[in-house]
C-alpha cells in the first residue's frame, strides 16, 4: 500500500476543509486534503450562494452578526473574483410584523452591520419585481459567492504552496495508536487502490458528516445534527439584489441572485442521515408560496431545479430536538487533545459559509497549538488565486467575453455561455471524464435547457479530446442526464416541463440515447 | 364593431399534424385557416416519419406491430386511426412531396418496414419513411462508412458518432473537415445555406475528397441544403463518387424544415391560409359545439368562426397542455378535458430518468372519431392526443401525419375536390 | 404598474424560452451577416446576463433590425424582438445617439422642412455628391432608398373636402408617409372607404414615434405616440367608431409596439386607440367575411407580386391583402415567400447596415424578378421604397389595386 506522510491531513473538501488546506499551506505546513467526492459537492455546493452582511442575525444572534460582517469585509478583499457585490435589501412585506423593522435597525447599529434605510419607492425602482406593498426597506452589504469557484481557488492556492488535493478518496479508517491519531487509510474510488496517509495532525472538516469521522477515530459524543433544507433555482434574476424579509429568520425568506439565476431558500427539517437529499412536494410548495410574498408572480416564473443542502448543526443541549434552526449556527472547534485526551485530531463543524475562513483560521491555530509551533495566519489579507486584482465578478462577464470574440469563440453551453475552449481546458486540467464534475467547474448545463443542447456537444468534445472509449463517453452522458433529472423532476412544471419535453425529444426522439450499443 | 373572419374549417397549430389536416381539408374544397402561435415541432424533430420503432422492443414491421400495440393499449392514437389510414396517410405524404417544390426530394420507404438509421450519437434508430437524402445510411446498406463533421458545427461530433456505430458493428471512422465559415457557432442550417452555393459546395468536396477511402459511404449531419436538397445531395454524391447520407442531429432540424416548407407549399397550393403569431386566447362555445376562436392579434382579438375545428396544438412541449405550479393539468387552448393524467397523490414523475414517466401520455380526451369530448366539432390530432409516448416509441411524425390525415377525412366525409 | 415593473415582466417572457432555435431559423439578419449572432442569443440568452443599472456589455444586439419575425415564429411566446429593443435602447443611451438617428427618426420635422422646397430637396437628395457627403457626415448610406417629397400634404387635401355623412364613421390615421411622400395613397384610402359607405374623419396628426422607437430613442417615442393617441382618441365618439390606417408599421405601433416595447400598456388612451385601430386591409377583409364589402370589382388582367412586410405580419392576422387582391377578377397575384426586404424602417438606410439590409432582401428581390410582375404590392411604405430601389419595379400599396378595380378613377396628382 502506498503511504504518504504530511504535517496536516484534512478530511473534507468543502469550503472549510479547502480553507484549512489553504490556511495551513500558507503557514508553511505540508498538507494533504482528501475528499470522498469532488470538491464542494456536499453542503458547501448545496446552499444558496449568499454571503451574509450579518443583517439576518442582527436581532437574533448578535455574535453571528458581528462575525458575518467582519468576514464579509475580508472575503470582499481576498475572494473578490468569486463574489458579486449585489448588495442586499431587508424589506417589510405586508406579511411581516412591521414592528420588527425598528428592532432590525437597532440590531444592525449595535452589531456594526452597515444598514441604510431607503424609501419603498426607491427599493422598487431598484427591484421592480418586489412586492409593491413593502413598507420599509433597508440596504445592507449582502453579496453572493460562487462557491465552486471559491473552493477550487482555495485548493489551487494550497496546491501552489505544495498541498496535495485528493478528490474521490474516501476515508475508510482513522489510524490511531493509543492516544495518538496518526492519519487515515483512504480508498481511491476511481483508481480502486487504498493508501495510507500519515499526518502529525488530522483535521476532521467533514461538516454534517463529522460525527461519523470522529466515530472512526473512536471518539464518542461528537453529535452533529443534520438539518436538511431545499433551495430552488429560478431561471433568471428576478432580483439583482439579495432580498430578505425583515423579520425573525424563518423558512423561505431570502432570494439570492447568483450568476444567471435567483435562488430561494430554504426549508429546515431534521434528518438522521447527512446524505439525505429528499425533496418533499410540500417543501416545494412552501418555497413557491414564500417566493410569492417577496416577488408577486413568483409561481408563474420558471423554476429550473431544486436541491437539498444539509447543514451541520452542532448539538447544543438547550435546543429542542425538532427545530434545527434554533440549534446554534455558530461553529464548533473541538480540540480532541483537550476534549478527549486524543492527540493529533481536531474537528471543525457547524458554522455557515460566510465564516468559513474564520473557521479555518481557528482550526489551523489549534493545529499549530498541537504541533507546538507558532505560525501566523495570513488568510485575511492574502488574495485567492484569480482574485489578485480585487475586482468583483460581474454577471455580464461571460457575455462580454463572447462579444469580444463573437465569431471566434464557440459556445458549447449557450445558456451559461461556456466556450469550447474553456471546456477543453477544464477537461485537460482536471483529467475528469465526469460531465457532472465539469459542470460544477464551468456551470455547464446549468441554465434553462439543463443540458438539453450542450450535453451532447460536451460529450462529443470529451470523447474527441480524451481518446475516451465511446462506452465511457456514453456512460458519462447517461450519468449526467440522470444527475440533472434528480434536481429537475421534483419541481418540474410550467415552462421547465416544456423544456424537459423538448430535451426528451432530443435525447430519445432524435439521438435515441436509450438504444446506444451496450 | 363586431369583428370576425369566417372559414369552413379552422386548424390550430402549424406542426405536421395541423399542416396535414389543413392541406387535406383545403384539397377537399374547404376554406381553411391555420392559426398558430408559432412554428411547430417540425423544426425540432429528426425529419423522418417514424410510425412505430419500439413497442418497447425494436420493431421491424411497424404496421404489424401497430396491431399488437393497439390491442394492448386501446387508448393509443393508432387504435382510433387504424392501420389502413396510417398507410394511406404516408402514401399521400410521399405523393405530396413528389409534387412539391423540393421534388425530386421526397420520402422513401413505407409503413410496413422500418429501416435503421444512424443518429448523431451513433445509435441506430428505426424509421419507416426517411428523406431521400438519408436513405443511403440504412443499416443493411452500411458496411464501411466515414462520418464527416467540421469543428465549427457544434451540433455534430463525428468521432463519437463513428465510435458508437463501430460498437454496433459498422466499420465506421470519422473525419473533420476544416472549412472557412463566418462563424464559430455554425448550425446545420447555416451550413445548409452555404452548401446551396455551388462554389462553396465544390470547395467542400475538394477538401473532403482526399480524406476519404475507397468503398466508404459518407455520413454527414442533416444539412444538405434547405431549398434544393436534391441538387446538393446529388452533386455531393457525384463529386465524391460515392453514396452520401444525412444524419439527424440537434435542432434546428434542416430535414424537418424541408417537411414544413413542403407542407406549407401544399397548403398554399390548395388555397389554405396560415396565420403565424396567432395564438388562440379565447373561444366561443354554443350547445356543445365550438363556434369561434379568438386570437391575440395586435391591439384587439381577431375572431375566427368555422363549422369544424382541428386542435393540433401539441402537448406539454408546446405549452398547449400545461402542468401549473399547483400541479394541476390544463388544456390551455380550448379548456378541453384531458386523458391520462395521474390521479392526485399518484406520482407524476419517477426518479429514474429512463423510467416510463407517468405524466408522459397525457392528451385531450377524444372519442373514436378523434373528436374532443364535450365539443362535437373539435377534432384532435398529433401530440395533442393521449395514449402515446412518441419520443420513446419512435412514433411522433407517424401519429401526427396519420391523425391529421384522419381528422380531415372525417370532417370532409372523404370528399376530394372536384373539378 | 410602473414602467419598470412592466419591463421586468416583458423580460420575464424569457422564461418561456426552451432554446429550440426556431427563431434562429427565421431571423433574416443572422442569415445575412455574422455581425448579428441571432435572436436567441441576443434576446432570451443574453438577457439573463443583463443587470438593471449596469452598463451594456453586448453591442451585437445593435445589428438586430427589429423586424419582429422572431417573436412571430416563436411557438413559446417569448417576446424576443421586444427584449432586443430594450437592450438596444439601453445601448443607445449609453453610447449616445448619433446625429443621423436624431434626424431620420423625425419624419414630421423632415416632412415639414422638405415639402415646401420639394423639387430642390428631391434633387439634392438624388445628387451623388450630396449623398456621399450625407454618408460621411450623417451615416446615411449613399445608395439607400430615400423617398421623394410629394410637394403637397395629404392633410391639406383632406381639410379641403368633407366626407359624405354616414352612420358608419372611421377615423383615418394616414401617417407621415402619406402626409409628405405619397398623399395619393391617402386619397385612395378615403375613396375606398367612402365607396363602402364610411364617413372618413381625418384629424390633425403627427408621427407615431415608430422611427424613434426603432432607433432606440424611447423617451421621445413615448411622447410622440401619446400625443398621436390623444389626437385620434378625441374623435372616437361612438362605440363603433374605429381608426383605420394604411401605414401598416404605424398601425402596428399604435396597436401593440408602443404598449409592449415602450411599456405604455397602462395608458388608457393608448389602450383604447390600440383596440380600435385597424389596418386598412384588415378592415376590408373583415367586411368581406361579414358580407359587407362591396365587390363590384372590374377585371384587372395583369400580374402583381405581393409581399407581406414584417410589420404587417406582426399584426398576427395572416395576410389580409392577399385575400383581398384575390377577389379582383383576372388579377394574377403572386405571393412572395420571403421574409423581409431588409429595410426594417430606417435600419437599411444606415451606412453600416445598408449592405446587410440589401442581403436580407435578396431573396425577396430575386423572387420579385422571377415572378414576371411589373409591380409589387406591399403594405408598408419604407418597404416599398426599398423594393422599388432594389428591383427597379414600381411598388404600391395593395389598395391601389382595389381602387382601380372599383373604378374610382385617378386621384388628383
Amino acid at each position: 500500500m502506498v503511504t504518504l506522510t504530511t504535517d496536516v491531513l484534512v478530511i473534507g473538501g468543502g469550503a472549510t476543509g479547502a480553507g484549512v488546506a489553504w490556511d495551513a499551506s500558507l503557514r508553511g505546513l505540508d498538507v494533504v486534503l482528501v475528499e470522498r467526492h469532488d470538491l464542494a459537492q456536499g453542503t458547501s455546493g448545496r446552499f444558496h450562494g449568499m454571503i451574509h452582511s450579518g443583517g439576518r442575525y442582527a436581532v437574533k444572534d448578535p455574535l453571528a452578526a458581528r462575525e458575518c460582517i467582519a468576514e464579509n469585509r475580508i472575503l470582499r478583499r481576498i475572494a473578490a473574483d468569486c463574489m458579486e457585490d449585489t448588495g442586499g435589501l431587508f424589506v417589510t412585506t405586508p406579511h411581516d410584523d412591521p414592528a420588527f423593522a425598528e428592532r432590525f435597525a437597532q440590531g444592525c447599529a449595535q452589531t456594526g452591520v452597515p444598514c441604510e434605510e431607503i424609501t419603498p419607492a426607491q427599493a422598487l425602482r431598484e427591484e421592480p419585481r418586489l412586492h409593491p406593498g413593502i413598507s420599509r426597506a433597508f440596504r445592507v452589504p449582502d453579496a453572493n459567492i460562487d462557491v465552486w469557484k471559491t473552493v477550487w481557488a482555495l485548493a489551487h492556492g494550497a496546491q501552489q504552496h505544495g498541498a496535495r488535493i485528493l478528490t474521490y478518496h474516501a476515508v475508510t479508517a482513522i489510524l490511531r495508536d493509543g492516544d495518538q491519531v496518526l492519519g487515515a487509510r483512504v480508498h481511491d474510488q476511481r483508481g480502486g487502490e487504498d493508501l495510507e496517509i500519515r499526518a502529525r495532525v488530522t483535521v476532521n472538516a467533514t461538516g454534517a458528516w463529522a460525527g461519523r469521522i470522529a466515530e472512526l477515530a473512536g471518539i464518542e459524543g461528537v453529535r452533529v445534527f443534520p438539518g436538511r433544507g431545499i433551495m430552488i433555482a429560478m431561471n433568471h434574476r428576478l432580483v439583482n439584489t439579495v432580498v430578505n424579509r425583515c423579520q425573525m429568520p424563518t423558512d423561505g425568506d431570502i432570494i439570492v441572485p447568483i450568476r444567471t439565476v435567483s435562488v430561494i431558500g430554504t426549508t429546515d427539517h431534521h434528518t438522521d442521515d447527512p446524505d439525505d437529499q429528499t425533496v418533499e412536494q410540500r417543501e416545494v410548495d412552501q418555497m413557491l408560496d414564500d417566493g410569492e410574498k417577496l416577488v408577486p408572480g413568483f409561481r408563474q416564473a420558471r423554476a429550473l431545479r431544486v436541491w437539498t443542502g444539509v447543514r451541520p448543526l452542532f448539538e447544543d443541549a438547550k435546543a429542542a430536538d425538532t427545530d434545527t434552526r434554533d440549534v446554534t449556527r455558530a461553529h464548533a472547534l473541538l480540540d480532541h487533545e483537550q476534549r478527549d485526551a486524543v492527540n493529533g485530531f481536531v474537528t471543525i463543524t457547524g458554522g455557515k459559509l460566510t465564516t468559513f475562513r474564520l473557521m479555518a483560521e481557528q482550526t489551523v491555530d489549534a493545529v499549530c497549538r498541537q504541533l507546538g509551533e507558532t505560525r501566523a495566519c495570513t488568510t485575511a489579507s492574502e488574495p485567492l488565486p484569480g482574485s489578485e486584482r480585487r475586482e468583483h465578478y460581474r454577471l455580464g462577464e461571460r457575455l462580454a467575453r463572447k462579444e469580444a470574440d463573437l465569431n471566434g469563440e464557440q459556445l458549447i453551453c449557450e445558456c451559461e455561455m461556456v466556450s469550447r475552449q474553456r471546456l477543453e481546458q477544464v477537461i485537460a486540467r482536471t483529467g475528469s471524464t465526469d460531465l457532472d464534475d465539469i459542470r460544477r467547474q464551468l456551470r455547464l448545463g446549468m441554465g434553462p435547457c439543463q443540458g438539453g443542447f450542450c450535453i451532447y456537444r460536451a460529450t462529443g468534445v470529451l470523447h474527441a479530446r480524451d481518446g475516451l472509449g465511446a462506452d465511457q463517453a456514453d456512460a458519462s452522458l447517461m450519468a449526467f442526464l440522470q444527475e440533472r433529472w434528480k434536481g429537475v423532476w421534483p419541481v418540474l412544471h410550467g415552462d421547465q416541463l416544456r423544456q424537459a419535453r423538448l430535451d426528451e425529444w432530443i435525447f430519445h426522439g432524435v439521438l435515441d440515447v436509450e438504444h446506444l450499443p451496450r | 364593431m363586431s369583428r370576425g373572419f369566417r372559414y369552413d374549417a379552422v386548424v390550430i397549430g402549424a406542426g405536421s399534424a395541423g399542416l396535414v389536416a389543413a392541406t387535406r381539408l383545403a384539397q377537399a374544397g374547404a376554406s381553411v385557416a391555420v392559426l398558430a402561435k408559432g412554428v411547430g415541432c417540425t423544426h425540432l424533430a429528426a425529419g423522418t416519419v417514424d410510425v412505430l420503432g419500439y413497442a418497447p422492443e425494436l420493431v421491424s414491421r411497424p404496421l404489424e406491430a401497430v396491431a399488437a400495440l393497439t390491442h394492448e393499449n386501446p387508448q393509443h392514437p393508432y387504435a382510433r386511426i387504424g392501420q389502413q389510414r396510417i398507410g394511406e396517410a404516408l402514401r399521400w405524404l410521399q405523393a405530396t412531396l413528389d409534387a412539391g417544390p423540393l421534388a425530386p426530394y421526397t420520402y422513401v420507404g413505407d409503413a410496413d418496414h422500418n429501416g435503421l438509421h444512424p443518429t448523431a450519437l451513433g445509435a441506430l434508430r428505426p424509421s419507416a419513411l426517411v428523406p431521400s437524402t438519408m436513405a443511403a445510411g440504412e443499416r443493411t446498406q452500411l458496411e464501411r462508412v466515414c462520418i464527416v463533421g467540421t469543428p465549427a458545427l457544434r451540433d455534430f461530433h463525428p468521432s463519437l458518432c463513428a465510435a458508437n456505430l463501430s460498437r454496433a458493428g459498422v466499420q465506421a471512422r470519422a473525419v473533420s473537415v476544416e472549412l472557412e465559415l463566418e462563424r464559430a457557432d455554425m448550425s446545420t442550417l447555416g451550413i445548409a445555406r452555404r452548401l446551396e452555393e455551388p462554389r462553396w459546395r465544390a470547395e467542400f468536396c475538394a477538401r473532403l475528397t482526399p480524406l476519404l477511402r475507397s468503398e466508404e459511404r459518407v455520413g454527414l449531419p442533416a444539412m444538405l441544403g434547405l431549398r434544393e436538397p436534391h441538387t446538393v445531395h446529388a452533386d455531393l454524391e457525384h463529386r465524391l463518387g460515392r453514396r452520401v447520407f444525412e444524419i439527424p442531429s440537434l435542432p434546428p432540424s434542416v430535414a424537418g424544415m424541408r417537411l414544413y416548407e413542403s407542407l406549407r407549399a401544399a397548403l398554399r397550393a390548395a388555397g389554405g391560409r396560415l396565420m403565424l403569431g396567432a395564438e388562440v386566447v379565447s373561444h366561443t362555445r354554443e350547445d356543445g359545439r365550438l363556434s369561434a376562436v379568438q386570437t391575440g392579434a395586435a391591439g384587439h382579438a381577431a375572431s375566427y368562426s368555422a363549422d369544424a375545428f382541428v386542435l393540433a396544438s401539441g402537448g406539454f412541449a408546446s405549452g398547449a397542455i400545461e402542468l401549473d405550479s399547483h400541479w394541476a393539468t390544463h388544456e390551455r387552448v380550448l379548456g378541453l378535458a384531458l386523458d391520462g393524467v395521474p390521479a392526485p397523490g399518484e406520482p407524476r414523475f419517477l426518479p429514474d430518468y429512463q423510467a416510463a414517466q407517468p405524466l408522459a401520455s397525457v392528451g385531450v380526451a377524444v372519442d373514436a372519431q378523434l373528436r374532443a369530448l364535450g365539443a362535437s366539432n373539435v377534432y384532435v390530432a398529433g401530440a395533442s392526443l393521449p395514449g402515446a409516448v412518441p419520443w420513446r416509441e419512435a412514433s411522433g411524425e407517424g401519429i401526427a401525419v396519420a391523425s391529421g390525415f384522419a381528422v380531415a377525412q372525417t370532417i370532409t366525409g372523404g370528399r376530394e375536390r372536384h373539378g | 404598474m410602473s414602467d419598470l415593473a412592466e419591463l421586468a415582466l416583458l423580460r420575464g417572457s424569457l422564461d418561456h424560452c426552451i432554446k429550440c432555435t426556431i427563431c434562429e431559423t427565421a431571423c433574416p439578419v443572422a442569415a445575412a451577416t455574422p455581425l448579428f449572432p441571432g435572436p436567441k442569443y441576443a434576446g432570451p440568452q443574453s438577457e439573463r446576463y443583463r443587470v438593471l443599472g449596469e452598463p451594456s456589455v453586448d453591442a451585437s444586439v445593435d445589428y438586430c433590425s427589429g423586424c419582429g419575425i422572431c417573436s412571430q415564429v416563436c411557438p413559446q411566446g417569448v417576446k424576443i424582438a421586444e427584449i432586443n429593443a430594450q437592450a438596444r435602447d439601453k445601448l443607445k443611451r449609453q453610447r449616445g445617439v448619433p446625429l443621423r438617428d436624431r434626424i431620420i427618426t423625425r419624419p414630421t420635422w423632415l416632412g415639414r422642412v422638405g415639402t415646401p422646397v420639394a423639387p430642390l430637396a428631391n434633387l439634392t437628395l438624388r445628387l451623388r455628391p450630396t449623398r456621399v457627403l450625407a454618408q460621411r457626415l450623417l451615416g446615411v448610406h449613399r445608395d439607400a432608398a430615400l423617398p421623394r417629397f410629394a410637394g403637397r400634404r395629404f392633410s391639406r387635401w383632406a381639410a379641403a373636402r368633407s366626407s359624405p355623412r354616414s352612420a358608419r364613421r372611421v377615423v383615418y390615421f394616414h401617417g407621415c408617409g402619406t402626409e409628405y411622400y405619397e398623399p395619393w395613397e391617402g386619397e385612395k384610402v378615403v375613396a375606398i372607404l367612402e365607396h363602402n359607405g364610411f364617413e372618413v374623419i381625418t384629424p390633425r396628426q403627427d408621427c407615431c414615434g415608430l422611427p424613434l422607437q426603432s432607433s432606440g430613442l424611447f423617451d421621445d417615442a413615448r411622447k410622440a405616440v401619446l400625443k398621436l393617441a390623444r389626437a385620434l382618441a378625441a374623435h372616437l365618439d361612438g362605440e363603433e367608431t374605429i381608426i383605420v390606417g394604411n401605414a401598416t408599421s404605424c398601425t402596428l405601433m399604435l396597436k401593440r409596439e408602443a404598449r409592449e416595447i415602450l411599456a405604455l400598456s397602462e395608458d388608457p388612451t393608448l389602450r383604447l386607440v390600440a383596440e380600435r385601430t385597424y389596418d386598412i386591409c384588415e378592415l376590408l377583409l373583415e367586411l368581406h367575411h361579414r358580407g359587407e364589402l362591396r365587390t363590384d370589382f372590374r377585371a384587372l388582367p395583369e400580374t402583381v407580386a405581393y409581399h407581406a412586410p414584417c410589420q404587417q405580419q406582426g399584426h398576427w392576422i395572416g395576410k389580409p391583402a392577399l385575400e383581398l387582391l384575390e377577389l379582383i377578377p383576372e388579377l394574377d397575384v403572386r405571393e412572395m415567400d420571403a421574409r423581409c426586404c431588409g429595410i426594417a424602417g430606417t435600419y437599411g438606410i444606415k451606412a453600416e447596415k445598408y449592405e446587410i439590409g440589401m442581403r436580407v432582401g435578396q431573396e425577396l428581390f430575386s423572387q420579385v424578378q422571377a415572378s414576371g410582375a411589373a409591380t409589387v404590392a406591399c403594405d408598408s411604405e419604407t418597404c416599398r421604397w426599398q423594393i422599388a430601389h432594389a428591383t427597379r419595379r414600381e411598388a404600391v400599396h395593395p389598395i391601389d389595386y382595389l381602387y382601380r378595380a372599383y373604378g374610382l378613377g385617378q386621384p388628383g396628382v
